[in-house]
């Protein structure tokens, strides 16, 4: 495969198939985690692993997995890497463990995951499953540091980055507009910036 | 899969290649939790520690029994400490209460929290947790139903359920505590 090809299998990701704006995919984790670039991060670094291994192993398989055991043998696989993330984290990052709670097991059933595996790597090679993994992971980063960043910002009056204190708005640090740390902020959030991106004709419907 | 096998052959394989899986995955999860497990409980361990020291700055070892930590500084006791769970707005509030005597609260930590961000995780800031520092068993309620504890504005369920937790089992544990004696 040649460079283009990877870089074009990588860059789709980000703006054509981004995975919260333009696919919708993976809603769940991003609504529930998008509170603060912390834990965007730290979600970003647990898709990435469990992705990245995910659409390796199941572009080596693709040929030898029969259609019927397909999905069971994915979630499997998918299920192992989330627990081996899971176990890794608590062992080595339990701040970011304890701040992902329950949205980090919670990746084996995000969409995401699932998704890239059986429309992208069941039926590509590992290379370009790489580039795909990748892609989808910057894209997926992107969305949650902007959500994040929108409504850490406006719901608590500033932006802290792992404990520093970046910036505060002074009249907002007294008067937060709360709606945007609540769960229904983020659709708020998300819809506007879906409406913005499209309205802009940045991304476009599938 | 070969197009020509025996049928038998056929219908079999994906069975067997979904217990092949299995089993591949089964091994390396155990492999990674004996990696892990040991790193786990000590850290998990190691936080109570610090937690406790944090709270029982002269503490020089602790004993637990019966969910009661029992805190000693080289040889004295020195107090108690325990869990407390709360009833949150985002879940379970876990957080480790410190006696000095069977009266008197050394102080509160939060151990874990699910509240939301921003507002309700506000209860494990020193603003608040510092308020019970001293306080009799008695005297922990908020203020708006006559105690001393002053709720987190736009966060009374949260607030609330620490000062419920607390009060709580902070009875229940010298109940517990006089028994033994």
């Amino acid at each position: 495969m040649g460079n283009g090809k990877f870089a074009k299998e990588f860059a789709k990701g980000i703006i054509l198939a981004n995975p919260v704006f333009v696919l919708a995919l993976g809603l769940c984790p991003t609504l529930a985690i998008s509170t603060s670039i912390d834990n965007a991060l730290g979600m970003t670094l647990a898709v990435l692993i469990v992705l990245l291994g995910s659409n390796i192993i199941i572009a080596l398989i693709r040929n030898f997995v029969p259609n019927i055991t397909r999905i069971p043998i994915f979630i499997v696989i998918i299920a192992t890497l989330v627990t081996v993330v899971n176990l890794i984290f608590h062992a080595y990052l339990p701040a970011t463990y304890e701040a992902l709670g329950i949205f980090l097991p919670l990746i084996v059933v995000n969409c995401i995951i699932l998704g890239r595996a059986e429309a992208f790597a069941s039926k590509n090679p590992v290379a370009s499953s790489i580039a795909d993994a990748l892609g989808i992971t910057v894209g997926f980063m992107l969305a949650l540091l902007m959500i994040s960043f929108i409504r850490q910002v406006l719901g608590t009056g500033g932006l802290s980055v792992f404990g520093h204190d970046l910036f505060t708005l002074p009249g907002l640090r007294d008067h937060p507009i709360a709606i945007f740390i609540l769960p229904y902020g983020a659709f708020l959030v998300i819809g506007l910036l879906m409406g913005l991106f499209r309205r802009t004709g940045v991304m476009k419907n599938e | 899969m070969p197009a020509k096998k025996s049928s038998t052959l056929k219908n079999a394989f994906p069975i067997i290649l979904l217990t092949i899986v299995v089993t591949v995955c089964v091994s390396i999860l155990t492999f990674v939790d004996s990696l892990t497990r040991d790193k786990i409980s000590a850290q998990e361990d190691e936080a109570v520690k610090a937690l406790l020291s944090e709270m029982f700055p002269g503490m020089s070892h602790f004993e637990y029994q019966d969910e009661i930590y029992t805190i000693y500084a080289d040889g004295d006791q020195i107090g108690y400490a325990f869990l407390a769970v709360g009833n949150g707005y985002g879940g379970d509030i876990n957080i480790l209460v410190g006696l000095e005597d069977e009266t008197t609260i050394k102080g509160i930590t939060i151990a874990s929290q699910s509240e939301t961000p921003g507002l309700g995780t506000r209860i494990a800031e020193p603003a608040f947790t510092d308020q019970f520092a001293g306080l009799a068993i008695s005297d922990v309620s908020l203020s708006r139903d006559g105690g001393q504890i002053d709720a987190i504005t736009s966060s009374t369920i949260s607030s609330s359920a620490v000062v419920e937790a607390v009060s709580q089992t902070a009875m229940e544990k010298v109940k517990q505590l006089k028994e033994n004696q």
